[in-house]
């Protein structure tokens, strides 16, 4: 949580983080020089970077894209998720490095601009093998770029979180235009059938994690909830929710987080203001609600974020008849407070 | 049954051991995806040919400029030994912006010995010039040069290729991933060439003109970079053929390029 922006708010972590994607991308790049210059030795210099990068790039992606999935099946990859700006906005250098080499190298140094050639110099648009497929990869690194450049959270408030999840959401675009860049360019003439199934199983890999993710977050919105004669929805008994922890339910189309702490329950709305974190996973860490995400903060009974902060969400009314915790379903304004009930 | 209590928060130095267990497995499982990308990607790539290009290693040529049909130097090797080099210029173009100083103060080059300070490109037996500096084009005399000899009509597969790209200075220089590159190169000045192979699997290269024999470029673009079928009348200079075609009558070929 920061009030003022910098460059980047180092700690530990994101130093351990940044020191580990940049060996990882040293060690991809050095094996595929090598392996590239000693099974064959005529290739020209240029021809490798820009396979190097560009392999690097569409790897670092699949790593990037598998990172949502994996926390929301085991909240044990959080820390995997809390740089993963950072792991983007390297994937997008190793991505502009292919993309710059490749435009040098195939479209400048002509008597047209390397921008317009890059359009212009295969025209086979109405085919599908012919296509010029360096086009999907100049607006996949368009996109990438987009999301790297706003990769820091004077956008992420500026554009408020909505818009700016929207904005980094066209990753999936972009993942869907590398994947035609390749197979409709590299593939058809660099054509082995492990490169192919490589690729294949990446993209089989990230369908299948989503799908399974996808699964298990909908029995959270299949929960259909009794109501009582005023509308309140019937929810849980109170023994269901663990202490300083939450069980999430879905009323009235919101995701909304019924925490436990202290003796007491508090009811909150589930997304984080800050990327839209789903808090109800999160805990009660120094008597505060704490997103599993970044660690933003809110306390239970307000929905607000600890002073100096300024972060606010929804808040619900809670109570208990018979022995089962009821929430009114309509919302108070962002902050509102309301008295916590007592969970037993 | 009551879940692990482990929460991780980014700011806070500790983790938990549970967590720390499965950070070190998925690490170690992903150097493990970088190292077999890096091998799979890395080895299965199609071997480059040892085509060169002299890049920064000028060379002093000398023989008898002629255009038939594009610029082209025919080199004394050995008595009755010629080779006939095609000039170029650098980049993606072709060798006429270079040698247009020299046409204002000369006049027509062609049977003119030219002494050329360039970048050789060789493969296969075949020569090619770059040239990046009009400065190093010097006139010393004249010569004799030959007329293509006639060798009949023929119907050929192949591919249509820059000749730059394809005898160095990329690898490859040819296919579908080269094809913006051959385009601006040939639309550019340089000379499209054919490359088929003969049944012995040699490779033939055919400098391409229109029916009258004049350069074609723009024309020929739609038809670079894929398996193509091509009717002709044929003829012999030097290690060079060169081949008439009617571009309208080029049959694009469903199939993976021969020249691979």
């Amino acid at each position: 949580m920061g009030l003022d922006y910098k460059w980047v708010f180092w700690n530990t972590h994101k130093k351990a983080y940044d020191r580990l994607i940049v060996s990882g991308m040293v060690i991809y790049l050095v094996l595929f020089f090598t392996i590239s210059f000693l099974t064959n030795p005529e290739i020209i210099a240029e021809t490798v970077i820009i396979r190097a990068f560009g392999s690097l790039a569409i790897i670092m992606l699949h790593i990037i894209l598998a990172i949502g999935p994996l926390t929301r099946l085991n909240t044990k990859f959080l820390p995997v998720l809390y740089n993963r700006r950072h792991l983007g906005v390297s994937m997008f250098l190793a991505a502009l490095i292919h993309g710059i080499f490749a435009i040098i190298h195939f479209h400048a140094l002509g008597n047209v601009n390397p921008i317009y050639s890059l359009f212009t110099s295969n025209m086979d648009y109405g085919s599908l093998t012919n296509f010029p497929f360096q086009v999907l990869g100049f607006f996949a690194l368009l996109i990438l770029f987009v999301m790297a450049s706003t990769s820091h959270d004077f956008f992420l408030h500026n554009l408020s979180a909505k818009t700016w999840k929207r904005l980094h959401m066209m990753v999936y675009l972009a993942y869907a235009l590398v994947i035609l860049h390749v197979f409709l360019g590299a593939f058809q003439q660099e054509t082995s059938v492990f490169t192919t199934a490589t690729l294949f199983l990446g993209w089989l890999t990230l369908v299948s994690l989503h799908l399974v993710a996808a699964f298990k977050e909908s029995k959270v919105d299949r929960f259909v909830a009794e109501k009582n004669t005023e509308g309140w929805h019937k929810v849980c008994p109170p023994e269901e929710i663990e202490e300083s922890r939450a069980k999430i339910f879905t009323v009235k189309g919101e995701r909304v987080a019924i925490f436990k702490y202290d003796g007491k329950l508090s009811a909150i709305h589930n997304v984080c203001k800050h990327q839209g974190g789903p808090l109800g996973e999160g805990k009660i860490v120094d008597g505060c609600v704490t997103c599993p995400w970044h660690g933003y903060q809110y306390l239970p009974h307000n929905g607000q974020s600890p002073p100096p902060f300024t972060e606010k969400v929804k808040t619900y009314a809670l109570k208990i008849e018979k022995g089962m915790v009821y929430i009114n379903p309509k919302a108070f304004p962002e902050g509102t407070a309301i008295p916590p009930i007592s969970s037993s | 049954m009551k879940r692990s209590d482990e929460f991780y928060i980014g700011y806070q130095k500790e983790v938990g051991p549970g967590t720390k267990k499965l950070l070190k497995r998925f690490i170690w499982i992903t150097v493990l995806i970088l190292l077999t990308g890096a091998a799979v990607f890395g080895f299965f790539q199609r071997p480059a040919v040892n085509s060169t290009f002299d890049f920064g290693n000028p060379t002093q040529v000398s023989g008898v400029y002629h255009e038939s049909p594009y610029p082209m130097l025919r080199v004394p090797l050995a008595e009755n030994e010629f080779k006939e080099i095609v000039l170029l210029g650098f980049g993606k173009s072709g060798p006429n912006p270079f040698l247009k100083d020299l046409r204002e103060r000369k006049g027509d080059l062609n049977g003119k010995q030219l002494t050329i300070e360039g970048q050789l490109i060789y493969y296969n037996g075949r020569t090619l010039l770059e040239i990046d500096d009009s400065q190093k084009v010097m006139v010393s005399g004249t010569g004799a040069y030959e007329q293509p000899k006639s060798m009949g009509t023929r119907t050929l597969e192949g591919e249509i290729i820059d000749p730059k790209c394809y005898f160095g200075v990329m690898k490859p220089g040819y296919g579908k991933i080269h094809r913006s590159c051959a385009a601006l190169c040939i639309l550019g000045g340089v000379p499209p060439v054919l490359v088929t192979k003969e049944e012995n699997n040699r490779e033939v290269y055919f400098l391409l003109t229109d029916v009258k024999g004049n350069p074609i470029h723009q024309d020929i673009l739609p038809y670079i970079g894929q398996p193509s079928r091509l009717t002709g009348q044929v003829k012999e200079l030097g290690e060079w053929r060169i081949m008439q075609i009617d571009v309208s009558q080029i049959e694009k070929l469903k199939k993976e390029s021969s020249i691979y």
